[in-house]
This record gives C-alpha cells, structure tokens and sequence, in this order.
C-alpha cells in the first residue's frame, strides 16, 4: 500500500495561500493577545516550503477511495515560513505593569508610557513533530487533530532581535500563542479549507470551476449526498467507525437526512411545491442528478423498491428513472399522499422533468460512473454482473417499505432499455409515458396527450424544447452526464418530439439553460456515446434473460398501458 | 471613590502628619483623578466598619460575571479617630477630584517622637497592618505601613496568588520626605525592579523659618515642583525613565486655582501635559494631551467634575412671641461659622479623541454613600454602553 501525498501542489495554487492567510489572520486573532501587541496580527507572507513533512503510519483505521482514517506520527523540519505584521508595545515597563496585580504596582508617573512600533516578525525553522489523527471524507472533507503539544521548536526572528528582553518575551508568547493555534484552530483551518476543495456544496463560488475541472477528473465529482452512509463523519462531525456506519446505512432514516445539507433541501422543497402547484417556476438544483444518483442505495434503504428480482434494475438504477418509477407509482395508486411523504425523489424528478430523455440518460450514465466506484471501493467486483448481485444484496436486505415491489421494475426496465440504442421503438414509448407520469398531474390529461401526442402543446413551441432541455441539463447536470444526452438524442429523433410535449414544467427549465459545447466537450460526448452504446449492449444482454421471462419487453406493463396509449 | 480601607490608610498619614501627596507619584494626581478615574462595572455592596480606633473591617461583595468578593481587616498601632459613619464622612475626603496642594509643612524634629519614661524610651513607632483576601480567587493582598521617622516611612505590599509567576510579588517602598524635597527607593520581587523618584520643591525650603510673608499679591501665587523617576529591571534588562515639572496654585492664590503639569519620558519619546483649573466653585476642568514624538502618535483627553450643593432651604424665620409682645424684630443671628455644605453628588464626566466617555456620578443617599458609573463608546453605535455599575458603601 502506499500514499502519495502532493506537497508541492499546494504551493501552486495561488489561491491557497490567500485563503490560508485570510484564515491564519482570524484565527490569530480570535484568542486574546498578549500585552506587547497592541494590534491585529496580520499575515503577511505565508509559504509552505518545499520540504514536506515526514509521515509515519501507524494505525489506519478506515479506508476506502472516499474515506479515510488513520494515525500518523508526523515530523517536520522543512523550510517553510510565515511572516507577520502588527504593531507592538516598545515600552517595557508598559508591559511590565500590564499583568501585575496593582496593589503592588510601583505605580511610576510617566516611565511607563506607551510606545508603539509596528513589528514584522518572521517564523522560520519549525520543528513540529506529533502525532496526528486524520480523519478524510469526501463529504464532511478533511478533519485534523493533534494528539500532543506539535511544536517541538521555533525561531522567532524580528526586529527586536538586538533586545534581548524584547526578543524572549516574543519567542515566548509566540510560542505560547502558536501552541494554541495548532491546537485548537489549524484542524479548523484544515478542515475549511479541505471543504472548499472537496465539496462542491460549501463552496458555491467554485462550482464553475469544477464543472470545468469534472470531466478531466471523475474523482472530483463529488456531492454531499453521493454517498452518504459512507460518511466518515456524521452530522456532528463525530467520527463513525465502520459498523456504525453500515448500521447507519441500513436503518437509513434520519441519520441519514441529517447528512444532507439544509440549502438543498430547501430548494428540494421549494421544487416540490412548484411540482404540486404546477407552478411554473421551478429552481435549478445544481448537481441534481448528483443527488439522485444517491438515491439507488437510500431508495433501496428506506423506500425499499426492492428489485430482487431484476438484478439489471439495480444496475440501471438511474436516479431519475428510479424515481421516476416511484412517482408513477404513486400515480397509478391515484394517491398523491405519496408525493409529500417523500420529497426528494418526487423532486429529483421534476429537476430533470424538463427532460425526461436526456435525464434519463444522463443519470444512467452517471449511475454507470457511480457503479465502478462502488464496485472498486466496496465489493471488489468490477463486472456488471457483480456489481448488480451487490446491489442485490444491498437492496434485498432492505425491508420492503411503503411500496410494493413490483411495479417498480415495470417502469424501470423501459428506461432503461430505451437509454439503449438497439431497442425497439416500444421501449421508448413506455419512457415517454413514464415521463408523462412525471410531468403531469392529472390523468386526464395524459390520456389526452397520449391520444393525441403532437398536439398537446403548441407546436411551435417544440423545436425551442427540444433544443434547449439538454443545455439545460448542462447547467444543472456536470458536463460528464451530459454527453450521453447528446448522443441519445441523436440516435432517437422521434423521442425528442414526444417528451417535451408532454411536460408542463419544461419550457422553464429550457429558460435557464444555457449555449455549451466546446471541442473538448465534443470529444467527451464521442466518447462517452461510444461507451454507452457499450454498456447498453451489455446490459441489454443481462437484461435480456429477465425482461423476456417477464415479457414486459414487448408489450407495456399493464400500469403504463392507459397512460401510453 | 476611596475604598473604606484607603480612607482609614489616608487618615493614618494624616494621623501621623504624612504628607502623602509630596511625592513624584502624585505630580499628576489631579489629572488622574479628572480623567482617569475608574467607573465602576456591575453592582458592588461594600460593608465597612471602624470598630475601633485600631481596628477596621471591611467586606464586600460584588456581581461582575460570578459573585465575588473579599473580606479585608485593619490594624493601626495609632488610634485614629476619624469619621467612619457614612452618612457623616464629608465627601470631599472620600472622592477624589481636584487636588489643590498645600503649603509645605515644616517636618517634625525626630526628638518630638520620642517619650520617656523611667528613664527609658517607650515610644513606639507607628505602625499599620493591613491584609484582604479575595474569594473566590484565593488572592491575598498584605500591607505593612511603618512610619520609622517624622520623615521616614516604609510600605511593604504583597500580593498572594497562585496564577502569578512565583505565587506573588512583593514590592518594598521606602519613602523619605523633609518638606523641600522627597525621595523614594522601591524594590519589586517581580523582575527585580528597581526604582528611585525624587520630587523637589521649589521656593522657600519649609524646615527654615519663614523670614518673608506669601507674596500672594503676584498674579500667580503658587508653587514648581520637579522630580523623576529612574526604574530598572535587574532580571530582565528593561527599564524606564520620565522627567516631570508641576506648577500648581497654592490656596492662598486669589486667582483660579490652576495645576499644569509637563511629564516627559525620554526613552520613548513620550510626552504628556495636563492643564486643569477649577472654573467655579463646584466645577473643575481638565485637559491632557499625550504626543510620542518618534511614533507621531497623540492622544486628547478631556474631563470635567460638577460638585451638586443641594440648594439650602432658607430658614422662615418668625417673629418670636416675645418679639411680637414687644412690638420690634427679632435680633439678627450672625454665626460665624457657615453651615457646612451639604454635597448632593459630584459628576464626572471625560472624553477622549476616540469618544469614549467616562461618566461617574457619586454622592450619597441616606447612610449609603454610591457611585454609579458608566463607560460609554461613540464610536460603536450598537452597543454603545460598554459597561454600567453601582458600588454602596456603608461604613459605620
């Protein structure tokens, strides 16, 4: 086993150092100050050297590609160095007197009277050595402690250097002040700025940059509700070891919605109520696919859309078709209480209602990407095959909640088959449909669509629609996800017309989108396109065998039947 | 306002015919008590008592964050028989504001001390032991005051606690006052600091005989003084310097009493001037201004006290019987001695360029003599009362 830890990368970027500056500052001047200072201290110069600290491991207690907890002893003699401005007391005396009691204070008239020069001081040569506990995830970032006293030793350099009272009372507090700082503030510091770096939720400035950065390096995505059993860290930031973890991911429930993060659900929530209302109006969730590509392993927890008997359902466990089947679920029960009772999913939906096609994929192809990632981190397989067995065994030891279980597969099954170049176009008209379950309330009114399936919105508006959902997607969806969208869209033409027409909410998604597409975007599309084919025709072959038995491959389930025709 | 202790320790100099205020510590005392006095912060009960001549308590309690308090004992060897009541102590004694300087007294002879008997000295020397412990801090604070000569006196103070460096600090004074001049040596455990102040009088020298009245009729009859002080830190290397200059009105000026002092400390290119005068009778008025001639920095500060007289109530007179039975007036009372003022509070108030204001109200209600106070910042318009307190005495 080995770790490569990047020192040198750091230093390269430029906004690291402002950032741990700015942090430094604060937290330099959080604690109170000793007399002698008599202003902030401000950081002028900060740089981390090019020597990196020496580790040593000695106890791993986690691992995985996303998570991570150890015991290192840490030694650090490295060139790195830290200059600070501020202004201190010249007087001795001044000082002198500050911490004495004043009964027995000699009281002098004028001798003690102020003198304040501003005061550069330079740390160089630190010697730190400690041992360390770091705990990393991907979600709750990078958490640092010190289990003893780091600072080993420390030359204050200033320029005071010629006093010798100045110059030990200095390299005294200072001392005194940095053992407080790598105690109690540095795992703060770390952890912020691990933040920033790792979740995209934290910091919102950055996310243009990320997407950028997304489809170079998949290891990047990242999304605060990927995976949340698998956090490290729970919402108190207490560190979870293994079996507490998994039991969390079992019993799912709060725990779990604990881990999401307050902001998005706000805007799930506010979806939701556009969604009920019919309200035009509806938010654009960054990363929402993200969050739904979640969903496979906490719909299997909580709603326990067990699908033990289609191990490629798991596999395709598209959010959006996942939840999608939900939602039309619901609907084929009539009963809307449903839509309450679990927001998320019914939101996931109408993020990507705009559409229902491109969702489709881009998620399913995003699931494909969340798939390997889980095959390499937890189980080991890397086969498809195992990795939906894994699913299986995931999702089947999950009490089946408040929904039966087999009607799910029913929706599930087309979507995915239609995400498939080589199916028939039958397939497609049950995905069409299952978007119109999405997008409309009323059962009227999709009978009505689906009777008469160009008329439903003004025609004029379809080619705008069919155009722009898929920008729209971009923006909302890292680009990765959205080249599969793309090609899809070429390779089925008729779909286009079809599902746009069918959705409410659709025009105001396409409002949001924006212009993409750069040469490098092309080629991730040909690429990505030439995967999915790939993938689609493997698991059109393991799928293959179920669908046929269940001979839903040719003729509609019978939930979708009515609303499709 | 003085603590109860710190007025029986100042009626203890006055006892003994100390003169507390020549000295180089006290060349500013009249701005300090203008401009830096303390305003109190959260609410204070102090429960004092002159038992005895000899002997005094004091307790008091105070409600700054936690309940604290302290409990404070006193023993003088010279029976001091001073006003301890509260609701009879002249509040000119107890609140410190500005200070006009007396002439010079002229030093008891050392043989004026001395008492035979038998053949023998009996004579003691005055002595005065002082301790306070604070709870629930455990800190201990011990005086030991001794007058060796008429012009010789040493303070021994201590401070007892375990956050200090050392559990405590000792600081020895020993103070030397003929009248003209004053010296003082100081030694403090903390630092090992030394320290030397001299103050020198200018004018006629009071041990001689005064051969020429007061010429009061100049336009400013009063008195320069001059000292400095000289402090070093044998274990830290660090020490201090300042120079000062007062020119102070003496009370037989008919002028307005003014005080101007110059203070300069010469390492730190430091120097500081105030300028306080009493504009009326009850109302004094003070400036100070600090300028550091290396950093250009400087300071304003400015600072008044308003003493309230109730306003007396003119006595109806009416005719007595035996006036009115006589058909003529009543005869006029002349007293020679006025009626004593009857104090209604003394405002202070300061102000400095950063507009912070001071403000302190002092007086007395029934038997409780209060100080109410408050700090106030201009510059922070959210909260600008910083803090606001109440202290009560009741001494008996």
């Amino acid at each position: 086993m080995a770790f490569n830890f990047n020192w040198s990368p750091l230093t390269a970027d430029a906004d690291f150092y402002k950032r741990a500056q700015e942090m430094l500052t604060t937290a330099l001047n959080k604690s109170p100050k000793p007399p002698i200072i008599v202003d902030d201290i401000l950081v002028n110069e900060l740089n981390l050297g090019s020597v990196p600290p020496e580790l040593e491991i000695l106890e791993i207690g986690d691992l995985a590609e996303d998570r991570f907890r150890g015991i290192f002893k840490m030694c650090y003699s490295g060139d790195a160095f830290l200059t600070l401005k501020t202004r201190v007391q010249a007087n001795p005396l001044n000082t002198y007197l500050f911490s004495k009691p004043s009964f027995t204070s000699p009281q002098p008239l004028a001798a003690q009277s102020g003198l304040t020069i501003p005061l550069q001081i330079t740390l160089s040569e630190i010697k730190l050595s400690a041992f360390i506990i770091l705990v990393f995830s991907r979600q709750k970032g990078l958490t640092l402690v010190f289990r003893n006293d780091p600072l080993e030793s420390l030359k204050v350099s200033s320029t005071f250097d010629s006093i010798p009272f100045v110059r030990d009372y200095l390299q005294r507090e200072i001392e005194k002040q940095l053992r407080t700082l790598m105690m109690d503030e540095l795992p703060a510091i770390i952890h912020r700025l691990s933040l920033r770096l790792w979740c995209p939720d934290y910091a919102a400035k950055e996310d243009q940059e990320m997407e950028i950065k997304k489809p170079e390096d998949d290891q990047v995505a990242v999304d605060p509700f990927g995976s949340p059993p698998q956090d490290a860290v729970d919402a108190r930031g207490n560190v979870l070891d293994a079996s507490e973890i998994s039991s969390m991911s079992l019993d799912g429930g709060s725990e779990i919605h604990s881990l999401f993060s307050q902001k998005n659900l706000l805007r799930l929530a506010a979806l939701t109520d556009s969604h009920r209302t019919l309200s035009l109006f509806t938010p654009s969730i960054r990363d929402a696919v993200f969050r739904a590509w979640a969903g496979p392993s906490e719909r299997s927890d909580s709603a326990g859309s067990s699908t033990p008997a289609t191990p490629g359902l798991i596999r395709s466990h598209s959010s959006v078709g996942s939840t999608s089947t939900t939602y039309t679920f619901s609907r084929s029960d009539d009963g809307h209480g449903h839509i309450p009772s679990r927001p998320s999913l019914v939101n996931m939906h109408s993020a990507t209602t705009g559409l229902g096609l491109g969702a489709g994929r881009h998620s399913r192809s995003h699931m494909r990407k969340k798939k390997t990632r889980v095959v390499n981190l937890r189980k080991n397989k890397t086969t498809d095959d195992l990795v939906s067995e894994s699913g299986d065994s995931e999702t089947s030891s999950m009490a089946p909640a408040s929904e039966p279980a087999f009607p799910t597969p029913v929706v599930e099954e087309p979507e995915d088959n239609i995400i498939t170049p080589p199916h028939s176009p039958s397939q497609r008209v049950r995905f069409r449909t299952s978007s119109i379950d999405l997008g409309e309330s009323p059962r009227k009114l999709r009978l009505s669509t689906a009777d008469r399936p160009s008329i439903n919105l003004s025609s004029s508006t379809l080619p705008e629609q069919v155009i722009d959902p898929v920008p729209a997607e971009e923006k909302s969806v890292p680009i990765r996800e959205q080249r599969p969208a793309y090609s899809n869209f070429a390779s089925y033409p008729q779909e286009k017309h079809s599902a746009p027409l069918s959705y409410g909410p659709a025009p105001v998604l396409s409002d949001t989108s924006s212009a993409a597409g750069s040469i490098i975007e092309q080629a991730w599309v040909m690429k990505m396109a030439s995967e999915i084919a790939r993938r689609a025709q493997d698991e059109k072959s393991n799928n293959q065998s179920f669908w046929s038995r269940e001979e839903r491959e040719d003729s509609p389930p019978p939930a979708y039947a009515p609303k499709a025709t | 306002m003085l603590e109860f202790m710190d007025y029986v320790q100042h009626a203890f100099y006055d006892t003994s015919h100390w003169n507390f205020e020549n000295s180089y510590s006290q060349l500013t005392a009249t701005a300090r008590a203008l401009l830096d006095f303390e305003t109190p912060a959260g609410l204070r009960l102090n429960l004092s008592s002159l038992s005895s001549p000899n002997f005094a308590t004091s307790y008091a309690i105070g409600s700054v964050g936690l309940v604290d308090g302290s409990l404070s004992y006193l023993y003088t060897s010279l029976p001091l028989h001073t006003t301890s009541r509260s609701s009879d102590i002249d509040l000119h004694n107890v609140i410190r504001g500005y200070r006009q300087i007396q002439e010079l007294r002229k030093p008891e002879e050392s043989w004026m001390w001395e008492q035979w008997q038998g053949g023998r000295r009996v004579d003691k020397r005055d002595t005065l032991l002082y301790g306070r412990l604070y709870l629930p801090q455990s800190t201990l604070e011990a005086l030991y005051l001794r007058r060796m000569s008429p012009t010789q006196q040493v303070k021994l103070s201590a401070v007892s606690d375990s956050r200090l460096r050392n559990g405590g600090t000792i600081l020895a004074l020993h103070q030397y006052d003929v009248g003209k001049y004053s010296a003082e040596t100081l030694y403090s455990t903390d630092g090992g600091l030394i320290g030397l102040r001299g103050l020198y009088n200018f004018g006629p020298d009071p041990r001689k005989d005064v051969t020429e009245a007061p010429r009061t009729e100049d336009k400013f009859y009063g008195r320069f003084s001059a000292g400095a002080e000289i402090y070093y830190g044998s274990l830290n290397k660090s020490g201090g310097v300042s120079f000062g200059g007062r020119f102070a009105t003496l009370p037989a000026h008919k002028g307005v009493p003014l005080t101007a002092t110059l203070t300069l400390n010469p390492l730190m290119g430091n120097l500081s001037t105030t300028y306080a005068v009493t504009a009326g009778k009850n109302l004094a008025l003070c400036s100070k201004f600090d300028f550091n001639v290396y950093s250009y920095e400087s300071d304003v500060m400015l600072g008044c006290e308003l003493w309230r007289i109730k306003a007396r109530v003119p006595k109806k007179k009416e005719r007595s019987m035996a006036a009115k039975l006589e058909w003529r007036l009543d005869p006029e009372e002349k007293s020679d001695v006025p009626e004593p003022e009857i104090v209604a509070g003394v405002l202070k108030a300061r102000i400095d360029q950063n507009w912070k204001i001071g403000l302190l109200w002092e007086g007395r209600v029934k038997e409780l003599l209060f100080t109410l106070g408050s700090s106030v910042d201009m510059k922070r318009r959210d909260q600008p009362f910083r803090a606001i307190g109440l202290e009560l005495q009741y001494s008996s």
